[in-house]
């Protein structure tokens, strides 16, 4: 009949010199109370110093504790080892070079990640454009941040690339402007309609009535002239201004008989139907 | 309470704030212009709905369920308790920016007395052991606008009004506060006011025979750059005798707040 599991590990422990035995202790002892500790310090810190930081720097002060908590737990067990520490400096040295080489992306988005953390661009909650990306901030990390999309989709941004693109924080104040551009057709009473848009503004529950609404015949384009309506509303609004307003726009004009451009263009052939072009 | 009884007291218009007991299957009604409040009590709801009024006045009256309107809009309120209820009239959610129908410019040193009408919300709460608020509604709906700039300022409600000098220019009225506001320019430089920003969610809201008022203000102007000082008089107004406390303020402030209260800036110049 073979030992049991136990029998065997029990017989391996008999088989280990009093000293090995001693040493193995206090590494375990080492680790469980050093993660320990460092947890509780993270954890400590987060609760009573920083109790009113923005959660971005709750999160960088926990892991850089319990990272170098880590840290302290893998030289003391590793001194306990009889691992000597300068020579395996030195080796990390060489080795820290290589990887430096290899993770220069990561370390640069993490120095970036630290500037967005001081300059404090946006904000967790925050809805904010980047590129092609619109969404809410989900999480600012060291290295990333995570957006969650309109429809609902999860896009990571590496900190570097925020740092050298353009951020729009769209919701940073309370209140924003909304500009539509519309095109009116020639002939038409631009007194009439500075009237309309006012109207349609003033009647709009969504719409701020001060900041007043801005309307301003732009440009005279190809079709029409070219009237920006320009109106303010808190930034929680956005969709039933925005719906309600076409709506509006749309319905008063055909009301009152006035008429959007529509670009039109004629084509004449040249020779064609030309009487003095001969057959 | 027959719908006679209701009747009756409709007619006196402040008594639509009596409270009233709706009985099971019951469907009351108050009517206030513009707006309409209807009220249905079935098993351990309430039922609410807001609609348009084209008359004038204020009135409260039982109606058949029959007569009630169709609509999806209605809101349904659970609440267990078995007791009448108690419509008030409470000052909006929000500051209301007023401004004058016509220019007036303070002269340094002057001190006016002013009457504001401020449309009333109307609450209905729960009149039993515990005051629940069963639900809030605006009786007349009024737009929305900003006062101060564009990071730092607030959300108001806008209200274009008259500067009334005396009560005799004003028509008693069941949804509307009177509030006096007195205001004393203390500046060496004219105030002529085209908006005042009231915090009405600081005062409270008293009933007298015929009409509303909230707290009398007392507003000193110091001067364009400098915070304007407001007293909130406590005590009921002294215009009318024998005003009780109708409702409290939403957000009870005790003695002088400083406060910008006036827009003499004009933020926005250009687009």
């Amino acid at each position: 009949m073979g030992l049991s599991i136990f029998q065997q590990i029990a017989a391996w422990f008999r088989s280990l010199s009093p000293d090995i035995l001693t040493k193995g202790l206090k590494v375990a002892l080492t680790i469980v109370l050093g993660l320990f500790v460092a947890r509780l310090l993270a954890a400590l810190t987060q609760r009573y110093i920083m109790k009113k930081a923005t959660p971005q720097r709750q999160m960088i002060v926990r892991k850089i504790i319990t990272y170098t908590g880590f840290l302290l737990v893998l030289m003391a067990v590793l001194g306990e080892l009889g691992v000597k520490l300068t020579a395996l400096l030195g080796a990390a040295g060489i080795v820290g070079i290589a990887v430096g080489f290899a993770s220069q992306t990561s370390v640069s988005n993490i120095i970036s990640g630290l500037f967005l953390i001081s300059e404090k661009p946006f904000a967790v909650g925050d809805v904010i454009r980047i590129g092609g990306t619109t969404g809410i901030i989900q999480s600012i990390d060291l290295l990333s941040i995570k957006i969650r999309t309109f429809d609902n989709l999860f896009v990571r941004i590496p900190n570097e690339k925020i740092l050298t693109s353009e951020v729009t924080n769209i919701t940073r104040f309370p209140i924003r402007r909304m500009d539509i551009t519309l095109q009116v057709a020639y002939g038409q009473d631009l007194e009439r309609v500075h009237t309309l848009l006012a109207e349609i503004a003033r009647d709009n529950p969504w719409s701020l009535d001060e900041p007043e609404p801005v309307i301003v015949f732009s440009d005279f384009k190809e079709g029409g002239v070219e009237v920006l309506f320009g109106l303010w509303f808190t930034k929680t609004d956005f969709l039933n201004l925005k719906n309600s307003i076409m709506k509006s726009v749309t319905s008063r004009f055909q009301t009152e008989g006035i008429r959007f451009s529509s670009a039109r263009r004629v084509l004449s052939i040249e020779g064609e139907g030309d009487p003095d072009a001969g057959g | 309470m027959s719908s006679e009884k209701v009747r009756r007291k409709a007619r006196t218009g402040i008594a639509v704030w009596d409270e009233v007991e709706i009985p099971q299957r019951r469907c009351a009604v108050w009517r206030f212009a513009p707006r309409s409040i209807w009220v249905e009590r079935v098993d351990n709801e309430w039922h609410a709905l807001s609609t348009p009024y084209g008359g004038s006045g204020a009135e409260a009256a039982f109606v058949e369920r029959t007569q009630k309107p169709t609509s999806s809009q209605w809101r349904h309120y659970l609440h267990t308790e078995n007791a009448p209820v108690q419509p008030a009239p409470v000052l909006p959610d929000r500051p209301v920016v007023v401004r004058p129908d016509r220019s007036l410019t303070l002269l340094p040193g002057e001190n006016a007395l002013f009457f504001l009408e401020i449309p009333v919300w109307f609450r209905l709460s729960c009149a039993g052991s515990r005051r629940i608020r069963i639900f809030e509604e605006p009786i007349s709906t009024l737009s929305q606008t900003w006062f101060g700039d564009p990071i730092t300022g607030e959300l108001c409600y806008g209200l274009a009004t008259r500067l009334h000098q005396g009560l005799e220019s004003i028509e008693p009225s069941a949804f509307r506060a009177v509030c006096p506001l007195s205001i004393t320019n203390d500046s060496e430089t004219d105030l002529a006011f085209e908006k005042i920003c009231l915090h009405v969610e600081n005062l409270s809201v008293f009933r007298s025979a015929q009409r509303l008022w909230a707290n009398r203000l007392n507003v000193i102007f110091k001067g364009p750059e400098q915070a304007t000082q407001i007293e909130i008089v406590h005590a009921p107004p002294d215009f009318e005798d024998g005003l009780a406390l109708a409702v409290g303020a939403r957000q009870p402030a005790s003695g002088w707040n400083i406060r910008k209260t006036f827009s003499v800036l004009k933020y926005f110049t250009d687009f």
